[in-house]
């Protein structure tokens, strides 16, 4: 029987992905790049990312039972559907650098700064592998606990900010300017390029995907934007722009700061542990999307053996990137939206397009 | 059979987690710091660094020593390095515990100290994760050493002590409360200049054993500031200037003033004033900028020593207010604009919200344009009530 997750799921495993490394690395760049604008690139990429999910939709529509490789298969052969599986096994394994940047230095820098970096590698990846060996139901279930957990986190954080909120570090708006602010805002649509091809392999999977019209990835992205956009203002407001621009995870710094009146500080690990799960999703995720990649390249029918394959690959290139901060943030800011952006975009417009141009063939052979 | 096996090996292989060995540090370990001072050292480019450890012993319960303690609840170390990384590594050579930073409640800085720079002290203390963001920071014209290991009469640990100062500092309004989330704000901003609080050791206590010998005893007072530019200390903020570095930082919403009488040169009436608002309105006319200060409030008679009827107190108390709490915003922003140049008032943050193009031109050159900015100081204070008592007039 064929493996279905409810349009719930499919919403929560978005925010899950997008969410962990959106409120804390991501923010510190946008600081770096556009100041107290942060935010405002946040909402612009989350409009941007709105357009690339109903792309991502787009594309499925007239065969919603169909992901991107098994498509590809039917727009130009078996090859063809090689080379998009190949994409985005590619693209899982560059995205496995910022998420690894994200959960290892949390735990890492703040927590256990004298463990070893493997010991966070390994450790993620078993959890992960556990849940992708289980399959895409599971995991969708772990979202949806995971959504509790980060209402929990904003909720905490938010409390323990309010003290500190000082709205004037917003001010002045768009100091930056449009462009600046919408040349920044491609950090966070890099994080939406997540959802989106998280959502090539998945979307099929949704119940009833193809009379949602689009609305169930839309709805994710525009619910991860304001789980985010809430760590973007308070960032900006509590901490301002110039302290949050100095730090690689921001959201620490602010969890940091969180106090709840006197007598409750230094909750930091309680938000921790509210943030692992989503932080543990991401990871899940990356295991699932490149095992399945591969397995289809290899035209294996169950992506269950390729699992252990894609977690050496994937914790060696993850502890690459880890193991060196400063090559770390080089290659968040300067490679990674670089890389996700042209995959995520160009990957669902090349898929349209075919379409538009082997529309009877598709007809034909759907028939 | 088969799933059996996998159980077994992956406990085998969580339980030596769960152990937690990986960098432990057990609490009866650990030096716990409660305050640090940091002043210059003796030999040239080196700095001094002060830790005042509780001792956890004889720390707990009441004052005292309790039996088998030694009766002293803190213990106070020095050493000297480098670097402040350096200074505290150099503590390991004496103290016999690993010292730990996360209880740290005060850092105290020497004026020598401060006005060589703060730079390196805002970053080692925001870069260790182990400290905490809330920690007080001050400025003393004393030795650090000296305020960090004064023991006072009702905390055991005097680093708490002072962390109560600092909890409470609004209700007095003569120091701001300078912790390391608002220093490391106001120093990385391109827009404000830092104020610390001020510390002093000062004769105010008096022995119960010995109450003759007035003031025999050293307290910590929190009173004043140190105002920065860039990240060196350029002097001190008396007290009155502290309450009106206060309205503009921290909203500082109560307080009391005493004014003379009209009628007499010696006596005096105070006043409690509250629900105060301080707006600052910023313009730009002809390439500088202005700002309008105004300070709104209202006040009750809390201590009267005029002989009054009640119209003509009211209306006299009300204008003495004004006078007063003019003269404070006055003194204050004379400071910032004349004897420091630095705007540590947070007005260039203002004008920035405001004015941001121009701000972009003015930005380069702030110090110059906002010690020739246009400031003018409204105050208007409503005085509403002598609390419980009617008049002094009694019956006519």
């Amino acid at each position: 029987m064929k493996i279905q997750i409810s349009n719930g799921m499919f919403i929560a495993m978005i925010l899950n992905i997008m969410y962990a490394k959106a409120i804390g690395v991501t923010q510190g760049v946008l600081a770096r790049a556009v100041g107290q604008d942060m935010w405002l690139a946040t909402l612009l990429g989350t409009l941007e990312g709105i357009v690339m999910m109903y792309l991502t939709y787009v594309v499925i529509r007239r065969t919603p039972d169909k992901d991107f490789v098994q498509l590809g298969q039917l727009l130009l052969g078996r090859w063809f559907s090689s080379l998009i599986a190949l994409v985005i096994f590619a693209f899982f394994i560059v995205a496995f650098g910022p998420i690894m940047i994200t959960f290892v230095y949390h735990l890492r820098d703040y927590f256990l700064p004298d463990a070893p970096l493997w010991i966070f590698v390994v450790t993620s990846l078993v959890v992960g592998a556990i849940g992708c060996y289980y399959g895409l139901e599971v995991m969708g279930r772990i979202a949806m606990i995971g959504l509790l957990f980060m209402f929990a986190l904003n909720v905490l954080i938010t409390i323990g900010s309010m003290q500190e909120f000082d709205i004037r570090n917003l001010l002045p708006v768009m100091e930056s300017g449009l462009p600046r602010t919408a040349k920044a805002s491609m950090h966070y649509l890099a994080d939406c390029a997540m959802a989106t091809m998280m959502a090539t392999l998945v979307l099929p999977l949704v119940k009833k995907v193809d009379i949602g019209n689009g609305r169930f990835g839309v709805l994710g992205i525009i619910g991860s934007g304001m789980m985010i956009i809430i760590w973007a203002i308070l960032e900006g407001a509590v901490l301002s722009s110039e302290v949050t621009s100095q730090y690689t995870l921001s959201c620490m710094k602010l969890a940091r700061n969180a106090h709840i009146g006197t007598f409750l500080q230094r909750y930091e690990m309680i938000m921790i542990a509210l943030y692992s799960l989503p932080a543990l999703f991401e990871v899940m995720f990356c295991i699932y999307g490149t095992s399945v990649c591969i397995s289809r390249i290899f035209g294996i029918k169950s992506n269950r053996p390729m699992i252990i394959p894609c977690c050496i690959v994937l914790g060696v290139f993850g502890y690459w990137i880890i193991e060196d901060h400063f090559r770390a943030i080089d290659f968040l800011e300067n490679y990674w939206p670089f890389i996700a952006l042209p995959v995520a975009i160009g990957l669902p417009l090349i898929m349209v397009l075919l379409r538009v141009m082997l529309g009877s063939k598709l007809q034909k052979k759907s028939a | 059979m088969k799933r059996i096996g996998y159980c077994i090996l992956l406990i085998v292989l969580v339980v030596p987690m769960l152990t937690s060995c990986m960098g432990l540090r057990q609490i009866n370990e650990l030096a716990m710091v409660a305050a640090v001072g940091l002043d210059l050292g003796e030999k040239p480019g080196t700095v001094r660094l002060s830790a005042q450890i509780i001792r956890p012993a004889d720390a707990r319960g009441q004052t005292g020593a309790p039996s088998g303690g030694t009766g002293e609840p803190i213990y106070s170390i020095t050493t000297e390095g480098s670097s402040i990384f350096d200074a505290i590594r150099n503590m390991g050579q004496i103290s016999s515990r690993r010292v730990y930073w996360a209880h740290n409640f005060l850092i105290v800085m020497s004026e020598q100290y401060a006005r060589k720079g703060i730079d390196d002290m805002v970053d080692f203390f925001t870069r260790n994760h182990e400290l905490r963001m809330n920690t007080w920071v001050a400025v003393s014209a004393d030795k650090p050493e000296e305020v960090i290991s004064t023991v006072t009469g009702l905390e055991v640990v005097p680093g708490e002590a002072v962390d109560r100062l600092f909890r409470d500092h609004r209700i007095p309004g003569r120091a701001p409360g300078t912790n390391m989330m608002s220093l490391e704000e106001s120093h990385l901003s391109s827009s404000t200049q830092s104020v610390i609080a001020r510390v002093s050791l000062q004769p105010r206590g008096v022995s119960n054993k010995k109450p003759g010998e007035h003031g025999s005893i050293q307290q910590v007072e929190l009173k004043g500031a140190a105002a920065f530019k860039e990240s060196k200390m350029v002097g001190w903020l008396t007290a009155d200037d502290a309450r009106g570095v206060l309205f503009f930082l921290e909203r500082l919403d109560k307080g009391i003033e005493v004014v003379t009488c009209p009628d007499s040169s010696t006596d005096m009436m105070t006043l409690e004033f509250n629900s105060a608002k301080l707006k600052v309105t910023p313009s730009y006319t002809q390439g500088s900028p202005k700002f309008k200060v105004r300070l709104t409030t209202s006040a009750d008679i809390v201590e009267n020593g005029c002989s009054q009827t009640t119209e003509q107190l009211r209306k006299d108390a009300g204008e003495g207010l004004d006078q007063e709490l003019t003269k404070t915003l006055e003194g204050v922003i004379d400071k910032a604009q004349h004897k420091y140049q630095s705007d540590f008032l947070k007005l260039g943050d203002v004008f920035r919200n405001k004015y941001p193009t121009e701000w972009k031109k003015l930005k380069g050159n702030w110090d110059d344009a906002f010690s020739e900015a246009e400031i003018t100081v409204v105050v208007e204070t409503t005085v509403k009530s002598g609390v419980v008592k009617a008049t002094r007039e009694g019956i006519k």
